[in-house]
C-alpha cells in the first residue's frame, strides 16, 4: 500500500496532520519530505521547526536514502532561533518569537527558489507548541492563514501538524485549522492500545473548501493502518497486516 | 577467496564519553543508564543523550519521582559523569542521595539474586503445586529485569538502604563533578535556563553531562504556572539538542502531575514537550487497586519513548518488559505488557503487571469466600459480586453484610490519576512505603497466616 498517493501532492493545499501521543505523525512528515524529495532533483522543502531538531531529521532521512544536506533542497528554519536584528537581549530570546519575522523569511525563500514545474513543500512541525508556549491562538490563525495564502501565491503545497491532547472535543486552534484546510489526515492510535504489528491507523477527511468528490479520502471505518519501522512505516489494510494474513 | 576474519575493534567505544554506550538500534544515538535496570529497558536500554526524561508521580504521600531521581543522581556520579542538580536544597538532596551496597560496586547479578531470596521465601509453597514434569525445568516466569547483560558494566547497583558516603560526594563536590544550582534564587523558574546553558557551553564534550530537577514546581521554584513550565521544557529540550553530550530527567512536584492542575490535556503537553516521559502512579490513593495488585506500588504508564535518531523508538524493539520486541515485524500483534513498579527494601524495580488468578487455583468457587482478609477498613475482596467486609472468619462464617463500598474493578491499563482521592482513609503511605505481604494464588483454609 502507497501513502500518500502521489498525487496528493499538488500546490494550492493545505494538508492538516492531527495526531496523538499515543501514535505521533512525524514519521509522516519524514515521510512526506523524502518522497518529494525523491521525485526530482530540483525539489525543495522549508522545515519551520518547533520541536524536532535538525539532527533527527538529518539521520531519518539518511536511514531512508534521502539526501537532505544539499542546501537547496531543504532547508531547516528553527523557528526559535529567529531572532529580529533590533531585539535586545534583557528581554527573554528563548521564549519571544516573532511570527510576522518567520512569515517574512520564509516569504522571501520562497521567492528565492522558484522554479518552474517544481512545487516546494512547506512543512509547519508542529502549530500546537506554539500555542503551549504563549503564542495567543488569534496570533496563530492569523499565521496559518497567512501561511496558507502564501503557499497560495507561491504555488507551494503547505503541511502542518496539529497535536490533539482532548481527543473527542477539537479545541479552538483544531477549529482554525479545519476551516482552512484541504485534507485533513488523521493520525490515531489503536483503541486497544500499543502494539506490535500495528502502530495506529490513518484517516483522510475532506476539509471543507475542497471540490473534490471522494478522491483521497480514507474514512475512519476502513482506516489505513501502519506499522513504523526504523526510518519509516509500512501501510496495509485493517486485517491484513502480515501477522494476520 | 577473501578472509572473512574482522578484526574487531572498541575505537568506536573509546570515543564515548564514560558511562555511556552506543545504542543497538542506531549507531548515531549514545545511551547511559538511569540507574534502574528495568526502567532502562523500558526506555530500551538507557535515556539517550541529547533527550529530556520527565517522570510524573501524581501522588502526593510518596515521592517516588524523586527516588527515580536519586538512582540518576547515583549513576551519574558512580560512573564519573558530570550531575548538575537543580533544587533548592541540592547539596541536601545529594547528601541524602543513595549508593552501592559495601565498598565496592556489587555486580547486578549478585544483588538481585540475594534481593531475590529475601522477598520471595513466601512463594516457597509455590513449589508444592504439582508442575507437570516437562515443565520443571523451565526457571520461573519473569516479570522483570534485572541486569541487562549489555549494561552490566554501566548500571551499578544501588541500594536503597546505603547512604552516598561523604568522601564520595565531597570528592565529587571538589572536582567539579557534581555542580548544584539553587533554585531559590531565581523567580519562578526563570534563569535556570541561562544558568544550564552557560554550564553546558563551558563543558567538553568528553564528559557526559546529567542535569537532574528532582522537584519542578516544589514550592521554592514560586508560583508556577503551566505555561512557564511547559517553556521550561521545552527550552530544556532545545537545548539539549544543542549539547547532545548532556542528558536530562526531571520529576514534577506532585500536585504538577495530573490534568487537574493543569487543564485538560496537561500530562499530555508533557510528554509531546519532552523526549521521554513516564507517569506512575501509586495505588496508595486507591485502596481496590492495591488489594488487586498486593505486592505492586503503582502502575507505571508510559507516555513519550525516546527516539532521538529514528522513527521507531528503541523500546519497541529492544524492551523485554513491553514485551513488543517478540511481537514485532511480520508475526505476532500482541499488545504490549502492562508495566508496575514496587519499591523493595533495598531497590526499586519496574516490573510487568498480570491480573491475579481469580479464585485461586486450587478452588472453584461458587460462592463468596468467607476468607477474605480485612486489611483495612476500606479493603474490598476483588472477587465478591456484593462488597462484603468479612472479619476473620473461620471457613462458614460470614460476617454480617454491611456494603461499605461499591466499586467495580479497575481495569489494569487505566491509571487512577484522574481520579486519586488524595486522603483516602488510612493509606497515607510514607516516602518509602513498607512492602506489604505477598499475596498467593490460593486461599488458605487458615486466614489468619495472611492476616495483616
Amino acid at each position: 500500500m502507497q501513502f500518500p498517493a502521489p498525487d496528493l501532492f499538488s500546490s494550492h493545499r493545505l494538508l492538516l496532520i492531527t495526531d496523538q501521543l499515543p501514535a505521533p505523525a512525524d514519521f509522516l512528515l519524514h515521510r512526506f519530505l523524502h518522497l518529494h524529495l525523491r521525485q526530482s532533483k530540483t525539489a525543495k522543502c522549508f522545515v519551520l521547526a518547533v520541536s524536532e531538531s535538525l539532527e533527527r531529521w538529518k539521520s531519518v532521512a539518511s536511514k531512508a536514502n534521502a539526501n537532505v544536506t544539499h542546501s537547496e533542497s531543504f532547508q531547516f528554519i528553527d523557528v526559535f532561533d529567529q531572532h529580529l536584528p533590533a531585539q535586545n537581549r534583557g528581554e527573554e530570546p528563548l521564549n519571544v518569537i516573532s511570527l510576522k519575522y518567520i512569515y517574512d523569511l520564509l516569504s522571501a525563500k520562497l521567492s528565492d527558489s522558484q522554479t518552474h514545474g517544481q512545487i516546494p513543500l512547506v512543512i509547519l512541525d508542529d502549530i500546537t507548541s506554539l500555542e503551549w508556549l504563549g503564542v495567543s491562538l488569534l496570533d496563530l490563525s492569523r499565521f496559518a492563514r497567512a501561511l496558507r495564502a502564501l503557499c497560495v501565491k507561491m504555488d507551494a503545497m503547505l503541511v502542518v501538524r496539529h497535536h490533539i491532547v482532548t481527543p473527542p472535543e477539537p479545541d479552538a486552534l483544531l477549529q482554525h485549522l479545519l476551516q482552512l484546510c484541504t485534507y485533513h489526515i488523521e493520525v490515531r492510535p489503536l483503541a486497544s492500545g500499543r502494539s506490535g504489528a500495528v502502530s495506529g491507523e490513518i484517516c483522510v477527511h475532506l476539509g471543507p473548501s475542497t471540490k473534490d468528490a471522494n478522491e483521497h479520502v480514507i474514512s475512519r471505518t476502513s482506516a489505513l493502518q501502519y506499522r513504523l519501522t526504523e526510518s519509516s512505516a509500512v501501510f496495509f489494510d485493517k486485517g491484513t497486516s502480515t501477522g494476520v494474513l | 577467496m577473501m578472509s572473512s576474519f574482522k578484526r574487531k575493534t572498541l575505537s568506536g567505544r573509546a570515543n564515548l564519553p564514560q558511562g555511556t554506550r552506543l545504542s543497538p538500534v542506531s549507531t548515531s544515538t549514545v545511551i547511559t543508564s538511569t540507574g534502574i535496570p528495568s526502567l532502562d529497558d523500558i526506555l530500551g536500554g538507557g535515556l539517550p543523550l541529547s533527550c529530556s526524561l520527565a517522570v510524573l508521580a501524581p501522588d502526593h504521600h510518596s515521592a517516588y519521582g524523586e527516588l527515580v531521581q536519586k538512582y540518576f543522581v547515583a549513576q551519574g556520579l558512580a560512573s564519573g559523569q558530570k550531575v548538575c542538580i537543580i533544587h533548592d536544597e541540592p547539596l541536601r538532596f545529594a547528601r541524602e542521595g543513595i549508593w552501592m551496597a559495601g565498598n565496592t560496586p556489587s555486580t547486578p547479578a549478585q544483588a538481585s539474586t540475594a534481593e531475590d531470596a529475601d522477598d520471595e521465601k513466601a512463594s516457597q509453597h509455590d513449589d508444592k503445586i504439582k508442575i507437570a514434569w516437562r515443565y520443571e525445568q523451565m526457571k520461573k516466569f519473569q516479570t522483570t529485569v534485572s541486569s541487562n547483560s549489555l549494561n552490566d558494566d554501566l548500571c551499578m547497583s544501588f541500594d536503597l538502604t546505603c547512604r552516598i558516603p561523604a568522601t564520595a560526594l565531597d570528592a565529587a563536590r571538589q572536582s567539579a563533578q557534581l555542580i548544584p544550582i539553587d533554585v531559590d534564587i531565581f523567580e519562578d523558574g526563570t534563569g535556570v535556563i541561562e544558568q544550564i546553558e552557560e554550564l553546558l557551553s563551558n563543558g567538553t564534550d568528553a564528559h557526559a553531562v546529567r542535569i537532574c530537577i528532582p522537584a519542578l514546581g516544589s514550592p521554592h521554584w514560586g508560583d508556577m504556572q503551566p505555561p512557564t513550565v511547559l517553556t521550561l521544557l521545552h527550552s530544556l529540550r532545545r537545548l539539549l539538542h544543542r549539547h547532545p553530550n548532556a542528558c536530562a530527567s526531571l520529576s514534577l512536584a506532585p500536585h504538577m502531575c495530573t490534568d487537574t492542575w493543569g487543564g485538560p490535556g496537561w500530562v499530555q503537553k508533557v510528554g509531546w514537550l519532552t523526549d521521554a516521559a513516564i507517569s506512575m502512579s501509586a495505588f496508595g490513593a486507591n485502596p481496590s487497586l492495591s488489594s488487586l495488585f498486593p505486592s505492586h506500588h503503582g502502575i507505571v504508564q508510559i507516555l513519550t519513548l525516546p527516539a532521538p535518531h529514528t522513527i521507531l523508538p528503541a523500546s519497541d524493539k529492544y524492551s523485554t518488559l513491553r514485551g513488543l520486541s517478540s511481537a514485532a515485524g511480520s508475526m505476532g500483534g500482541s499488545g504490549e505488557n502492562n508495566l508496575a513498579f514496587k519499591c523493595m527494601r533495598k531497590r526499586l524495580i519496574f516490573e510487568t503487571i498480570h491480573l491475579d488468578l481469580e479464585g485461586g487455583v486450587t478452588e472453584r468457587r461458587t460462592t463468596p469466600s468467607s476468607n477474605a482478609m480485612a486489611l483495612d477498613g476500606n479493603m474490598v475482596h476483588e472477587t465478591m459480586p456484593a462488597a462484603v467486609l468479612a472479619t476473620e472468619g473461620r471457613k462458614g462464617s460470614l460476617a454480617t453484610v454491611e456494603v461499605e463500598f461499591e466499586r467495580s474493578k479497575e481495569v489494569v491499563s487505566d491509571t487512577p490519576t484522574g481520579r486519586a482521592i488524595p486522603d483516602a482513609g488510612g493509606s497515607l503511605v510514607p516516602a518509602k512505603p513498607k512492602k506489604p505481604k505477598k499475596k498467593v494464588a490460593f486461599r488458605s483454609e487458615r486466614p489468619d497466616l495472611y492476616d495483616f
